[in-house]
């Protein structure tokens, strides 16, 4: 028996020690560690394929994701079609919402160069500095952020040294080492926000996990890559005052057979914006983003 | 990079600051690298590891604050969620639920926190962690105690 088997074991044996087997012993010293450096090894491939901030893209790039898909998809991209140009990916890494959103705001005001907006802004985020610091927040864990946030503010502003261009303003959106820390303030921001008014976020909250106000925070807000939801959305719209139109695109219809596309409109519950609250005058969002479940990217009106 | 090191600079200084009001942690910055650390930390009180001193070792990445620093016990200790041959700690807030709201004065308040707490259902030390799930309390403190002991505390004589 041995002599029959012989040449095959010997095979074995040597295909063994020539390919080592990883033995029982080192898979204890395969730690989280190793999972965590795999894990974002992962995340810098995907990041190659998609950038931050993708291009504006005409808004049959749209469709012809879907060509072979969804009827209703289409149908409601037609729709949007007759009031949006353009859209503009962002990478799927759980900060898109924000990610949007920093760089329409941007976009927006080096375009307006509306200059009493960024007053406005600057009061606001002065106020989340001092709910941070009411919430005892230490200073310096949260001011670089808010630093970059600012220094962002008033470059896109021109006529300064520091002024920059439109492309300069997407390079830095694409850039992690601006993108991200601005990602990051925002987080604060919609964390201090959250915090402060707990007891209106609490119900909410409690609708979406089992956490208290500020385990959510803790787990769901302020860490990178963790996905934005409508309390986020409020929050963050509430704590700098800026309304933020959501149209969302997904497979429902509705009951008379026609196809409609829903937005919802998140006015900033504030009191700088008189006309928000029973005001004659309706205030307009001038950040739209297009909602498709579970990821955000920016939609361009016509 | 700058970024990293001029937020570990001001986190060196608020250690100094808080150096009176935390007498149970003891953070000091490698002499030459500001990315390297270690930690002294007392074992909670009601705990088998009272009266212990534990040293964490911390290794700072570049891109801190956006990412964690690596932390690990290089004192040895049985503890269901620290790793008996690395030290590794299992915590969200060192894997996916870390933000720079965190500190490394913090990160030794949590690892405190972790050790009067332990979560037997993520074990990286499964025989301790089986301890305390099959409700063996007094073979799970005897244990830690006896590391606690034969490891943490100062030699007498």
């Amino acid at each position: 028996m041995q002599n029959q088997d012989g040449v095959q074991v010997d095979g074995e044996v040597e295909s063994a020690t020539s390919v080592p087997i990883p033995e029982f012993d080192e898979w204890a010293n395969f730690g989280d560690q190793d999972i965590m450096q795999q894990h974002s090894a992962i995340r810098a491939e995907e990041a190659e394929k998609i950038p931050f901030l993708g291009d504006k893209e005409p808004l049959s790039s749209l469709a012809a994701e879907y060509q072979s898909g969804s009827a209703i998809l289409l149908e409601k991209i037609k729709v949007l079609g007759e009031q949006y140009a353009a859209i503009r990916r962002t990478r799927g890494d759980g900060n898109c919402f924000f990610r949007s959103f920093m760089f329409s705001y941007l976009e927006h005001i080096l375009e307006s160069q509306d200059q009493s907006e960024v007053d406005r802004i600057k009061a606001n985020v002065e106020q989340c500095r001092k709910t941070l610091q009411s919430l005892g927040y230490a200073d310096f864990t949260f001011e670089d952020f808010f630093a970059l946030f600012l220094e962002q503010l008033d470059s896109v502003l021109q006529g300064n040294e520091a002024s920059i261009s439109h492309d300069e303003l997407i390079l830095r959106s694409r850039d992690q080492s601006v993108s991200d820390y601005v990602v990051m303030f925002f987080r604060f921001v919609t964390s201090g926000e959250i915090r402060k008014r707990a007891e209106f976020f609490e119900p909410f909250i409690l609708g979406l996990t089992n956490a208290t106000v500020e385990q959510f925070c803790k787990s769901s807000v302020e860490p990178m890559g963790e996905e934005s939801d409508h309390v986020h959305i409020t929050a963050l719209s509430d704590a700098l005052g800026v309304p933020i139109r959501v149209v969302y695109l997904d497979r429902s219809s509705c009951d008379t057979g026609g196809v409609s596309v829903n937005h919802h409109d998140f006015i900033p519950a504030g009191s700088d914006l008189p006309n928000a609250s029973g005001g004659s005058e309706k205030v307009s969002p001038f950040i739209t983003l297009l909602y498709r479940p579970g990821h955000y990217d920016i939609l361009y009106p016509k | 990079m700058q970024a990293s090191r001029a937020r570990l600079f001001k986190e060196y200084k608020e250690v100094q600051r808080e150096k009176v009001a935390d007498p149970d942690i003891q953070l000091v910055c490698d002499d030459s690298n500001i990315f390297k650390w270690t930690a002294l930390i007392k074992g909670p009180s009601e705990t088998p590891f009272e009266g212990g001193v534990f040293q964490l070792a911390f290794a700072v990445p570049e891109q801190y604050p956006l990412q964690p620093p690596q932390v690990r016990f290089l004192t040895k200790i049985f503890h269901p969620n620290v790793h008996f041959k690395t030290g590794e700690i299992c915590l969200d807030i060192l894997k996916n639920a870390w933000s720079p709201a965190w500190t490394l004065q913090s990160v030794c308040r949590a690892i405190i926190a972790l050790m009067a707490h332990p979560e037997p259902d993520s074990p990286l030390n499964c025989d301790s962690g089986n301890l305390l799930r099959s409700g063996d309390l007094r073979g799970y403190y005897s244990m830690a105690r006896m590391y606690t002991k034969l490891a943490a505390m100062p030699k007498k004589g």
